[in-house]
């Protein structure tokens, strides 16, 4: 429901006379920061994923020798995070910023602290970090090193530099950066509810909130993902993309193969939500889907890319196993 | 001296992750000297400095030029290196090769009688800045890191992207060369508050301009820099910060410039249990808790900024919005958790993987309650207490799928048991579910009770026994399943005087095992058995020799053939006391020992005819008759040290025996008497020691 009050929040912009961006001018900056940098600016891909890296724009694109500069939002489905829409902090949908720029630049960290400016925060006044936080995901075989950045202690992007995905050495190498738009935006508006986000604000003052634009949708897919959602239909669908994606390898088309890989990602996703499968079988769908993706990256390698693959499934293996020996 | 020059070496890079870069620190202590020795730069002190971007060496004293070195080799002998017309053989013209000279240069001189051909190398005196550029690539390369990556274009291996480096000798700047970077004399700062570049005019000048520019250069003067700050604050408010070592090594890792600031939350989340708090705190936003003059939380912490000291309001409240969000999501996690008894969350178990081979955590939760009611019997725990054992074992492992510890993993355990008192268990159970992960590390408190020290045993022994049965057993340095310290653990608590707990260690393996078989996992019974035991055996070596134990005195009762790690220990600990009691004694009587170990003849028997026995051959039998039967007792009544009190008395008898008897006397049947007199005498040491391994020069 829209609201008619003026901003609540002195917000934590210290230019004066400056209106607290919104939401959606948060996303709008950021789009026209990274258009700046040569980014080609994408539209949310539409299949469900469930991050910013999932989308081909990355997950494909980081793959071969060709410059790559790109920036879209996503949203982003993770059907276990759901709360009903009662808890201030988590959400089964939300919104990735996504930026992925392939050879990285060495100005990157400069760039991405210019994006912060774009958006109304003043770095020099706040306590700007880099912890290290390294990323891996098994579904796609990939992982990479970098950090979570934090602002003030508030973690608000993922920064990684890919060194593999889909089993395959990028190179050159690629740099990502996720934010995640609400708890940048809760921060940026100072609201503690990222449902008290403001989405827009008209100049006659009319205010629509986060709340107003997705809490019923929160609450709705909370009890599809955890109570409603057919699971019988769900794993005959994972069987089904399964081997639609295989089916479509074989005619050398890995784009089109990539959205049965990103289908199964969701039904297993769905399944997980509603606690249908054991800890014992987890592993073996998400190796299943691993060895999907990986095709895909393969066959990628191969059609669009140029370079048929050696095996190097194994190489990868091993250096992934190299790297789960932290902590 | 005006031929001698400073380095300075800067690697400038992105923000390297902060355990990695205190390892860093301590390899480029070494590096940098070890880089210039090898070629001969002769140099004085090297000091290292690190932050999370940048590590630098500043060498004092570098030489203007190396030392010229000739160096001599010898080689085959001539009549290897030349054939029968005088030529030189493959032999002498590969030995000239590897040295790096003409092999008409070899030179024939004689050697301890034998001619041999010498190559001689001169290495001329070389300028150290021509040197440099190579040596210092060699370090940056040199640095090994748990991980690396690439970045850009390059295909150069860092912790984290290198951006510029420095490298200077005085004024002058050396040429290295990495990932696409030359070095320069140009250094940056702290990254918001003095960014530059920063011109740098001499390489002494190096840490004067990073200083200038906010950078607390090491690693000690930021942790000092924190240290004073926390006690500030301590002082300001009237209460005591806990700094963990890893955390504060973090923070202290995790900034340029540190500056110490206190922050608060609302009261009301001091409901929460406490651990969660900490959790959240330490291991989540790297603050340190802060506590009351009786040890209680209170609602302030310390954060360690890297930000503008200027701007330590927007700060602070910046981290205390965090910690708001933070602690309303452990609120909201604890509170929808306790909605349900415990009990309920034990069948979620199967969710959660314990072992790949081994299955869930809800067969883990099954084995060690199992487990547990065997060791309160084999303890004999009283009803009541082995009761509470089997019911804690059963619940031990339920908070692992509640939402508290699902998201503040360091509260195991601990929030289980706030869940089981909330939901009316015993306050013995809940309690013993606390400490069963208890010891965490070497000298941790020990469980409270009986039965927690049942289920702690329990809980250690099963993921030994299974992860040996299925192959994943530690491995030289790698241990990923701290199996080696939860034996340890397991042995502090059965050898703990102040809750004696009388439980037969390999009857525990069978048990723990043959659970694992009912399960149908796969392995010999046999085999693994041995291995485990064999593992507690090795860990009770390290135990004793930690606490001193004279290796001999292990191998001793190692030797007489005891298994059971915990009665191993105690004989080693008793034979070590007693001996160090009188040691003159003990000498003797392992000296006495290994000689009649060594004349025995086993195929003769032990049937000594006492008709044939001398006076001083008589008071040995006696003594040897007496001290069977004693030792015997002893043994059965697990009193090693009377076992060996008893053995102590056969010194005498068996001294004057060895003294005044010729045992290998010419007529047979008093020589075979007497080493079936001899058999006997060694035969009271089995089981107890085998003190030929303490004799002197055995």
């Amino acid at each position: 429901m829209a609201t008619h009050t003026a901003s609540a929040h002195g917000g934590r912009d210290r230019a004066e006379g400056r209106p607290t961006p919104t939401f959606q001018d948060v996303i709008m900056n950021l789009q026209r920061y990274w258009a700046d940098q040569g980014c080609v600016i994408l539209q949310p891909y539409d299949n469900e994923v469930g991050a910013g890296t999932n989308a081909p724009a990355t997950t494909l694109r980081s793959l071969g020798p060709d410059t790559w500069r790109t920036a879209y939002v996503q949203g982003c489905r993770r059907p276990t995070d759901g709360r009903y829409g009662e808890n201030p902090n988590r959400t089964q949908f939300y919104y990735q910023f996504q930026v992925l720029m392939k050879p990285s630049p060495d100005d990157i960290q400069e760039l991405y602290l210019g994006s912060l400016r774009a958006i109304g925060i003043d770095v020099d006044a706040h306590d700007v970090r880099f912890v290290e936080d390294d990323w891996e995901s098994p579904t796609l075989g990939a992982w990479g090193l970098g950090w979570e950045v934090w602002i003030d202690g508030m973690e608000v992007t993922q920064f990684t530099y890919f060194q593999q995905v889909g089993g395959f050495e990028c190179a050159p190498v690629p740099v990502e950066i996720a934010y995640g738009l609400e708890r940048l935006t809760m921060y940026i508006q100072g609201v503690d509810s990222m449902f008290d986000i403001v989405w827009s604000r008209g100049a006659d003052g009319v205010v629509f909130t986060y709340g107003d634009v997705y809490l019923e949708n929160e609450r709705q897919y909370s009890r599809y993902n955890f109570e409603v959602a057919d699971t019988d239909f769900l794993f005959q669908e994972f069987n089904d993309r399964e081997a639609e994606c295989l089916r479509t390898l074989e005619a050398g088309l890995p784009l089109p193969a990539y959205d049965s890989v990103l289908k199964c990602c969701h039904a297993f996703n769905l399944l997980d939500a509603r606690g249908v499968i054991s800890a014992t079988e987890r592993m073996a769908y998400i190796l299943r889907v691993r060895t999907l993706a990986k095709a895909c990256c393969a066959s990628y390698m191969e059609h669009v890319v140029g370079i048929v693959p050696a095996e190097e499934g194994e190489s990868a293996a091993e250096a992934a196993g190299k790297e789960d020996g932290r902590e | 001296m005006s031929n001698l020059h400073t380095l300075a070496f800067e690697i400038g890079t992105e923000e390297i992750p902060a355990f990695d870069l205190h390892r860093a620190t301590a390899q480029l202590a070494r590096l940098v000297p070890d880089a210039l020795d090898a070629v001969r730069i002769l140099h004085g002190e090297v000091t290292v400095h690190t932050t999370p971007r940048r590590l630098v060496a500043i060498v004092e004293d570098v030489a203007e030029r190396t030392e010229a070195l000739t160096e001599t080799f010898r080689g085959p002998s001539v009549k290897i290196a030349f054939d029968a017309d005088g030529n030189p053989t493959k032999a002498a013209v590969g030995f000239a090769r590897g040295k790096g000279v003409d092999v008409g240069s070899l030179e024939v001189r004689e050697e301890k009688g034998v001619e041999h051909v010498f190559a001689t190398r001169r290495v001329e005196a070389r300028d150290a800045a021509d040197l440099l550029p190579e040596v210092l690539e060699g370090v940056i390369v040199g640095i090994s890191w748990p991980k690396s990556c690439r970045w850009g274009s390059t295909s150069e291996y860092f912790s984290r992207p290198v951006r510029w480096i420095v490298a200077m000798l005085d004024e002058r700047v050396v040429p290295v060369r990495f990932a696409g970077l030359e070095a320069g004399n140009l250094t940056r700062g702290h990254r918001f508050l003095a960014p530059g570049p920063h011109e740098v005019p001499t390489a002494r000048a190096l840490l004067d301009v990073l200083e200038a520019a906010h950078v607390v250069t090491s690693e000690g003067a930021r942790e000092r820099a924190i240290r004073e700050g926390v006690a500030r604050v301590e002082q300001e408010c009237g209460a005591h910060a806990e700094l963990p070592e890893k955390t504060l090594l973090e923070v202290v890792n995790l900034c340029e410039q540190p500056t110490v600031l206190a922050g608060a939350f609302d009261e009301e989340f001091l409901q929460v249990p406490e651990e969660i708090i900490v959790d959240a705190m330490l291991m989540h936003q790297r603050y340190f808790p802060l506590y009351d003059g009786d040890g209680k939380l209170t609602n302030r912490f310390i954060v360690v900024s890297n930000g503008d000291p200027a701007c330590a309001s927007t700060i602070v409240d910046g981290n205390e919005r965090v910690v708001r969000a933070r602690l309303s999501d452990a609120k909201f996690f604890y509170e929808e958790d306790l909605k349900r008894p415990l009990e309920a969350y034990v069948e979620r178990l199967d969710e959660v993987v314990f072992q790949e081979s081994l299955g869930t955590m809800r067969a883990k939760a099954e084995r060690i309650t199992a487990l547990a009611r065997h060791l309160a019997a084999d303890a004999g725990l009283s009803p009541a207490d082995a009761a509470d054992a089997e019911r804690a074992a059963h619940l031990a492992k339920a908070d692992l799928v509640t939402s508290a510890v699902v998201e503040f993993t360091s509260v195991q355990g601990v929030m289980g048991s706030y869940y089981a008192a909330a939901c009316g268990e015993g306050e013995k159970v809940a309690r013993a579910i606390a400490d069963h992960y208890r010891p965490r590390f070497a000298g941790d408190e020990l469980p409270a009770s009986a039965a927690g020290r049942v289920v702690a045993m329990a809980d250690k022994l099963d993921t030994i026994c299974g992860l040996i049965a299925v192959g994943q057993g530690p491995t030289g340095s790698s241990d990923p399943f701290a199996l080696r310290r939860s034996a340890l653990g397991i042995l502090s608590m059965l050898l703990d005087e102040a809750l004696p707990l009388r439980i037969g260690l390999l009857r525990a393996i069978d048990e723990a095992l043959s659970s694992y078989a009912r399960q149908g996992v796969a392995f010999d019974a046999q085999v693994v058995r041995d291995e485990v035991a064999d593992f507690f055996v090795a860990r009770a070596k390290v135990l004793l020799r930690d606490e001193g134990r004279a290796p001999d005195a292990i191998d001793a009762v190692l030797a007489a053939g005891v298994r059971e790690p915990v009665e191993f220990v105690s004989r080693v600990r008793a034979l070590d006391a007693a001996r160090e009691g009188d040691p003159d004694a003990f000498a003797d009587l392992a000296t006495a020992y290994a000689r009649a170990n060594n004349l025995r003849d086993a195929s003769l028997g032990a049937e000594v005819d006492e008709a044939l026995l001398t006076e001083v051959e008589h008071a040995l039998s006696c003594a040897v008759v007496q001290a069977e039967g004693r030792v015997a007792r002893a043994l059965a009544a697990d009193d090693y040290p009377s076992a060996l009190a008893e053995l102590a008395s056969l010194r005498k008898p068996v001294d004057l025996f060895f003294e005044r008897v010729m045992v290998m006397d010419e007529d047979r049947a008093l020589r075979e008497n007497r080493l079936r007199l001899l058999n006997r005498f060694v035969a009271v040491f089995e089981g107890v020691a085998d003190f030929g391994k303490m004799a002197k020069g055995k």
